[in-house]
């Protein structure tokens, strides 16, 4: 029993995560059509600016705050100067083009900061909590990391819908010219839907580091879970991207207890498999109009 | 028109003429030093691929020029007949199908003599047939894989323990320190982590044994909080494991987050301290997380690196500070410096006339009588090509490591035996020039 409950709570930690990058797979491809094959390592980029200055002796939530920040930069300048250009080109070029980024960021990374895995300081204790009489796997590390996914969604959940800037950004997504004619600045929506995605992507970096060898190719494989989570949920919906998240997470932990951790990546795959049998939008998408 | 095409014509044939003049150079320089590739009368060029990015990198990626160092030395002091060694060293990122491409560049386009050093199971067993078939010796393999010494492939050589080799010398160790306890084993999914355990359960009854967890290295990212979630669901009171550092510290971290401290036996390849301690910094908020390693028990075949009376100790200080600037003393620089050692003795051995066969004889015949920082000798023969084949097991306080049992020998199947030879001492021109 208590088996069980330790997988479930590291499904549940681990699938925030995923939640997490998912989300900003989901923003971008709102907002763009693109699969931003380089969320991760943005992510790790970023996450590399706060390890500088925690070594540096700057405190923990000026550092985690400064990469925030650097995510957000650094998604408005990828969509400015990167994304921008390829629009009305053929459809593989983004692909190309993100891939690309993403070899580029861990080659600088690996030049910059070196390849040499090392730790990184967490913000909370990681020992794990005691309920009752017994120890169990989740820790106040394990809280901060639920409690501040959660905050990000509902953050972008009230910005969405009860914002006029959400307003633009549902409307530009949906239907471009249609806002340009009414006056909406599409460019600019699509640089904030783009620097949104890439800040959620930090918030994971910032949250992976701590329990990874940390390097500069350590969000690869979160990157590949977190698309599967991203799929699951439809890439159109923030809440699809949670589920989705959390499905993924407790799916592989359950995998990975009982059946041994070769079968994870497999698992991801048997999922991604069923859900879009059953459902080939995703979990939590619109149905597609059909013109009759 | 008429004038092109004939100064054309011309030049066509000049080109012919030109061409033909190189290829009989050619022919004839290949005939002058008739010999063997990659050797020249003032030169030796060998190669390996090693892992310098990705997963396998940390640590990994400080041996080949630790092993460099060794060669600069040498060049430095004349080299070995008036050759210098060029060492060329590729990152294959532990994948090994860019092993494939950059050992057959290595080959085909740098002429390397052997490849010295190449770095990891699934990407050294990639090229083990085509070195063999190409006659090009594959050296000293960064890996404790049984298929070194292998009748089939006659130009492979091995240099560390043999993964069997050490799950039995430290299988022994827990069958006589934690009779009766229960017994989960932590291991790599492959040759390695196989290789391991077979070892260990020629040692430990079976009975003995509560839990088998594995993990994959291409899918090492997180925790391996499920392994320990099971083997401490177990009762597992020793904890065995097979794993590369990036993984020691992904295992140690969640236990202790439970408030799981077995006792870790963990296999030379993953217990070094000064690498697997920095991983474990996430632990105790920056501070060294070396604490959680203290009681650790491994195995070791070279000296330990804090033993800094100890003679090799100090001519490996002495080699990195000057020739591999930056590098730490730990336990990847260790090895490579003692392998290069290793290899510069094997072409002293072979002698002025430098070729593939009498590299191999030198080897294969002296091998066994080679001064290397190695507690136990090279057993290197004609039908043996695995190098060392005992260690003695360690214990980790604070950071380093100590001796706790006297040094053993064995081999895959046999007995395990006390090693009564003494410790080897550095040759005085390596002592006094280094």
């Amino acid at each position: 029993m208590s088996h069980f409950v330790n997988l479930s709570l590291n499904g549940i930690s681990s699938g925030m995560i995923y939640a997490s990058v998912a989300l900003g797979l989901v923003l971008v491809w709102r907002a763009t059509r693109i699969i931003n094959f380089a969320q991760g390592s943005m992510a790790m980029f970023s996450t590399y600016m706060a390890v500088t200055l925690l070594d540096r002796n700057l405190g923990y939530w000026e550092a985690f705050a400064v990469a925030l920040a650097v995510g957000l930069a650094l998604g408005a300048v990828v969509e400015r100067t990167l994304i921008r250009p390829l629009q009305g080109k053929p459809e593989l070029n983004p692909v190309i083009v993100t891939f690309g980024l993403f070899i580029l960021l861990e080659g600088v990374a690996g030049a910059i900061f070196g390849v040499r895995s090392r730790g990184v300081p967490a913000a909370f204790s990681q020992s794990g909590l005691t309920i009752g009489h017994h120890r169990v796997s989740f820790s106040h590390f394990d809280l901060f990391v639920l409690g501040s996914v959660l905050a990000l969604m509902v953050l972008m959940l009230v910005l969405f819908r009860a914002t006029d800037v959400g307003l633009r950004m549902r409307a530009s997504a949906f239907a471009p010219e249609m806002s340009r004619l009414v006056g909406v600045r599409v460019g600019r929506v699509l640089t904030l839907g783009w620097a949104l995605a890439s800040l959620a992507g930090s918030l994971a970096g910032l949250l992976v580091a701590p329990r990874s060898a940390f390097s500069p190719n350590y969000m690869d494989l979160i990157l590949v879970y977190a698309f599967t989570a991203a799929v699951v949920g439809g890439l159109e919906s923030p809440v699809g991207a949670l589920v989705g998240g959390l499905l993924t997470g407790l799916v592989l932990s359950f995998v990975g207890g009982y059946l041994g951790s070769s079968l994870e990546p497999l698992g991801a795959a048997v999922i991604l498999i069923l859900v879009l049998s059953a459902r080939p939008e995703g979990l939590f998408s619109r149905p597609a109009a059909r013109q009759v | 028109m008429r004038m092109r095409s004939s100064r054309s014509r011309r030049a066509g044939a000049m080109t012919a003429v030109v061409s033909a003049v190189a290829m009989l150079g050619a022919a004839c320089g290949s005939s002058s030093s008739a010999s063997t590739r990659g050797v020249t009368s003032s030169t030796i060029t060998i190669g390996a691929t090693v892992p310098l990015t990705g997963p396998a990198a940390p640590g990994y990626s400080e041996i080949a020029p630790a092993v460099n160092a060794v060669f600069k030395w040498v060049n430095a002091h004349g080299g070995v007949y008036g050759r210098k060694i060029h060492y060329i060293y590729l990152d294959d990122a532990y994948n090994p199908s860019t092993t494939v491409t950059k050992v057959r560049q290595l080959v085909l386009q740098d002429k390397i003599l052997a490849e010295v050093g190449g770095l990891g199971t699934p990407p050294q067993t990639a090229v083990q047939g085509y070195l063999n078939t190409q006659k090009v010796p594959q050296l000293f393999v960064e890996s404790g894989c049984t298929c070194w010494s292998d009748a089939k492939y006659p130009y492979s050589f091995g240099w560390q323990p043999n993964y069997t080799v050490e799950g039995k010398i430290l299988g022994q160790y827990i069958k006589q320190h934690f009779a009766g306890e229960k017994v989960g084993y932590l291991f790599q999914a492959d040759d390695f982590g196989e290789g391991f355990v077979k070892g260990l359960d020629q040692e430990i009854p079976a009975s003995q044994v509560v839990s088998r967890q594995s993990y994959d290295a291409a899918t090492l990212a997180g925790p391996l909080s499920n392994q320990i979630a099971a083997l401490k669901s177990a009762g597992a009171q020793v904890v065995a494991m097979a794993t590369i550092p990036a993984a020691t510290a992904l295992a140690l971290l969640p236990a202790a987050s439970i408030g799981y401290f077995p006792q870790y036996v963990v296999s030379s390849v993953g217990a070094d301290p000064p690498t697997v301690g920095p991983l474990l910094s996430s632990f105790s908020k920056g501070k060294a997380g070396s604490v959680l390693l203290n009681g650790m028990i491994s195995n070791a075949y070279l000296p330990p690196e804090a033993d800094t009376g100890n003679p090799w100790i100090q001519v490996t200080q002495k080699l990195l500070k000057q020739y591999d600037v930056g590098a730490p003393l730990d336990g990847n620089t260790e090895f490579g410096v003692a392998l290069g050692y290793t290899f510069v003795q094997a072409l002293q051995t072979a002698g002025k006339h430098l070729t593939t066969s009498s590299l191999m004889d030198a080897i294969e015949k002296h091998g066994a009588d080679f001064i290397t920082p190695g507690l136990v000798p090279l057993t290197y023969s004609t039908t043996d090509h695995y190098g060392y084949s005992g260690s003695e097991v360690v214990k980790t306080e604070n950071g380093a490591t100590a001796p706790v049992s006297p040094v053993y020998v064995t081999s895959n199947t046999g007995p395990i035996t006390l090693y009564t030879g003494t410790p080897s001492q550095p040759p005085s021109n390596l002592a006094s020039t280094a």
